[in-house]
C-alpha cells in the first residue's frame, strides 16, 4: 500500500456521515483510523527495518559470497572465529576491538573535560555569548567528509599544523611523516578530531543544564557562609551529572558505531593502527570480492549491536540510580 | 564602558583560543579554495597571495559540482519531506488515536534507536538489489526516511500530546474527521517540532557518505560527500579542488544552521533528554 493510497482511505474512514452507531464499532472504526495513520510508517520499517535485520541475523549463521546461490549453514562458527579461533581473523578483530575500546574511552573522558569549562565560562560571560555559541558550534553542523578532508590538509607531511609546529619553535613535535602517516600519532590525532567533533553538543547541553540552575539558590548558599568549592561540590556538580552521563554515553555510543572518520581520513592505516570495529564489518561486508565473508561480517555486526545494547542497559541503570 | 575584571580577560581569553580551534579547519578550506594549483603545493601560509575564484568555478563547472549539488539537494529535500509526512501521520496516531497494539508498535519504533547503521547495512544493499532500487536516488531515500524513525516518532508523538485535549474534542464536535483536525489544527500547532525534525534530518543526510557510497555507481547520481571522496581519491588529486569542494558541500549547511539556530539547539537538546 502506498502512502497515498493509505491516506485517501484514512479520508474515506473519517469523513464518512456520522450515524448512530454502537459503542463498539465507533472503537473499531477510530482503531481503523489509527492503524491507516500509522501505515506508511509501519510499511516502511517491515521492509527496511524488520527484513534486514532478519536477514543480516540469519546471515550471521552461514557462510556466504554474496553470488553463490545458497548460504552454507555454519551455526556459531562465524562468531567462534572473530572472537577466538582463526588465527588471522581473531588477532584483527582484538586490535580492532582495543582501538575502539581505546577511542570510545579518550573520546567521551575529553569530550567533558573541553565541553563542561568550556560551557561554564560560556555562561559566565554576557557580550558575545550568542557569537561565541554559534562559532563552537560550527563542528557539529559540518561534520562529515568535507570536514575531515580540511583535516587531512592541514594534517599534511607540509601542512599548516606541522608548519606552526615548526614556526612556534616546537619542531620536536612535529611529524615529518604527516600526523596521520605516523603510526604514533595516527590514533591520538583522529581521537582528537573526534573530540573536536563532539564538544559542541557536550558544550550545548551543559550551557542549558548551568542556566537552569537558580542564581538565588548559589546566592543563599554563598550568604551562608559557602565558598566556591563547595558550592561547586553540593549545588553545581550534583545537577551536572546526569548531563555528564548523557555525554559520556553519547560519545561511547558515537564512537563504537561511527567509523566514517576512519573511512576517510586513514581506512584504517598505518598497518592497522587505526583500524576500528565499524571499520572492519564493512571492509568484511563490501571489500572481499568473491571470498564468502559476508556471514562474518553480519556476525561482526550483531556482536557490535550486543555491545550497543549493554551500554544501554547500562545507560537505563545509571539515569535510573540518579532518581 | 565597564572595565573588564581579570578573571573575564582570562575567560574571554580561554573562548577565544577555543573559537580558534573550532574554525581551525574552515578557515584552511576557505584558504585553500581561492588558491590556484601552483600556489596550493607552496603551503604554509593561509591568506592566499593570489586569490583566485577560479578554483571554485572550474570545480562548480567543469567537475560538475552543480550537477552533484542539485542531487544532493534533491535526496536531501525528498527525504526531509518524507520523514515529515510518514512520522507526523504516525505521530499523531500514537498521541490522539486509541487502537490495540499502539504501545506496543510505538516502542517497537523507538527500539530501533539500538540497531546500528553498520548492522543493516550489507542486508539492505541485498535487498535493494532484489527491488531493482539499487543506486537509484529512491534508494538512498526510504532508508534515510526509516532511518530517521525513532527520533521523529518520539519527538512528534511528544509534541502533538502536548497540545491541549480539549481542541481535539471541540474539532470533533464540529464534525471534523481525524484527517481534517490532524491537518487543520495539530500540524500548525506543531511547526516548531516540524521545523526541528526537519533539520536534523537535513544536516546527516546532506552529509551521508557510507550507504551512498556502496549504493551508487552511476556518476550522474552522485551526490556531494561521495563526489568529494571520488575528486580526492582521484589519479591526481590537488587540494585546491578538494578544499573548493568542501566549501561547496558545508556552505549551504553552514547557512541552514545559522538561519534555523534556534531549532537546532532546542531539538537536540530535546533528543538528547528522550
Amino acid at each position: 500500500m502506498t502512502a497515498t493510497e493509505t491516506t485517501t482511505l484514512a479520508a474515506r474512514l473519517v469523513t464518512r456521515p456520522r450515524r448512530p452507531t454502537s459503542a463498539r464499532r465507533v472503537r473499531a472504526r477510530r482503531a481503523l483510523v489509527g492503524y491507516a495513520f500509522i501505515a506508511p510508517a509501519v510499511v516502511l520499517f517491515l521492509v527496511l527495518g524488520l527484513y534486514t535485520i532478519a536477514y543480516s541475523f540469519g546471515l550471521s549463521f552461514a557462510k556466504w559470497n554474496g553470488f553463490s546461490p545458497t548460504w552454507e549453514w555454519v551455526g556459531l562458527d562465524n562468531y567462534r572465529d572473530i572472537l577466538f579461533a582463526d588465527p588471522r581473523l581473531a588477532p584483527e578483530m582484538r586490535n580492532a576491538a582495543v582501538n575502539t575500546g581505546i577511542a570510545m574511552v579518550a573520546v567521551s573522558c575529553g569530550t567533558v573535560l573541553i565541553a563542561l569549562p568550556l560551557a561554564s565560562l560560556l555562561n559566565g560571560i554576557t557580550r558575545l555569548r550568542g557569537t561565541l555559541r554559534s562559532i563552537f558550534f560550527l563542528p557539529y553542523v559540518t561534520a562529515g567528509v568535507a570536514v575531515y578532508y580540511a583535516w587531512r590538509y592541514v594534517l599534511e607531511p607540509d601542512g599548516a599544523v606541522n608548519l606552526a609546529l615548526r614556526a612556534l619553535g616546537l619542531g620536536s613535535l612535529a611529524r615529518p611523516q604527516g600526523f596521520l602517516a605516523d603510526p604514533a600519532t595516527a590514533l591520538p590525532t583522529l581521537i582528537v578530531i573526534m573530540i573536536w567533533g563532539s564538544v559542541p553538543v557536550a558544550m550545548l547541553l551543559y550551557l542549558a543544564g548551568l542556566q537552569a540552575i537558580d542564581p538565588a539558590v548559589l546566592e543563599a548558599a554563598a550568604l551562608d557562609g559557602a565558598g566556591s568549592v563547595r558550592r561547586l561540590r553540593h549545588i553545581t556538580w550534583p545537577l551536572l551529572v546526569p548531563i555528564t552521563v548523557a555525554v559520556v554515553l553519547l560519545g561511547l555510543r558515537d564512537t563504537m558505531q561511527g567509523f566514517q572518520i576512519f573511512l576517510i581520513m586513514t581506512n584504517g592505516g598505518p598497518a592497522g593502527h587505526t583500524d576500528v570495529l565499524g571499520l572492519k564489518a564493512y571492509q568484511q561486508a563490501f571489500f572481499q570480492s568473491l571470498s564468502p565473508t559476508l556471514g562474518v561480517a553480519s556476525a561482526l555486526g550483531w556482536l557490535i549491536f550486543v555491545a550497543a545494547l549493554l551500554l544501554a542497559v547500562v545507560n537505563a541503570r545509571l539515569l535510573r540510580g540518579q532518581r | 564602558m565597564r572595565r573588564l575584571s581579570a578573571g573575564a580577560v582570562v575567560a574571554y581569553a580561554a573562548l577565544a583560543v577555543y573559537a580558534v580551534v573550532s574554525l581551525y579547519p574552515f578557515a584552511w578550506m576557505v584558504s585553500g579554495a581561492f588558491k590556484d594549483r601552483l600556489e596550493i603545493l607552496e603551503g604554509g601560509h593561509l591568506i592566499p597571495r593570489r586569490p583566485t575564484l577560479a578554483t571554485l568555478a572550474d570545480t562548480w563547472s567543469r567537475l560538475h559540482f552543480f550537477d552533484y549539488f542539485l542531487n544532493s539537494l534533491k535526496v536531501t529535500g525528498l527525504t526531509v519531506l518524507g520523514v515529515l509526512v510518514v512520522y507526523s501521520l504516525a505521530g499523531y496516531a500514537f498521541a490522539m488515536v486509541d487502537f490495540p497494539g499502539r504501545r506496543f508498535v510505538f516502542w517497537f519504533f523507538v527500539a530501533l534507536l539500538f540497531v546500528p547503521s553498520i548492522t543493516v547495512l550489507l542486508p539492505l544493499t541485498i535487498l535493494e538489489n532484489k527491488l531493482n532500487i539499487l543506486g537509484t536516488h529512491t534508494g538512498l531515500i526510504l532508508p534515510f526516511v526509516n532511518g530517521t524513525a525513532p527520533l521523529a516518532v518520539l519527538m512528534l508523538t511528544a509534541a502533538f500530546r502536548a497540545v491541549p485535549h480539549d481542541l481535539h474534542d471541540a474539532a470533533t464536535a464540529d464534525g471534523a474527521g481525524e484527517l481534517r483536525i490532524f491537518w487543520r489544527v495539530y500540524l500548525p500547532l506543531a511547526r516548531p517540532t516540524l521545523i526541528t525534525i526537519g533539520v536534523l534530518t537535513a544536516v546527516p543526510t546532506w552529509n551521508e557518505y557510507v550507504l551512498t557510497r556502496v549504493s551508487l555507481n552511476d556518476e550522474s547520481r552522485y551526490t556531494l560527500p561521495l563526489a568529494l571522496e571520488r575528486l580526492a581519491s582521484g589519479t591526481v588529486p590537488s587540494y585546491n579542488e578538494i578544499m573548493a569542494g568542501s566549501l561547496i558541500l558545508v556552505v549551504p549547511v553552514i547557512v541552514l544552521f545559522l538561519a534555523l539556530q534556534r531549532y537546532f539547539v532546542n531539538g537536540l537538546s530535546g533528543a538528547v533528554k528522550n
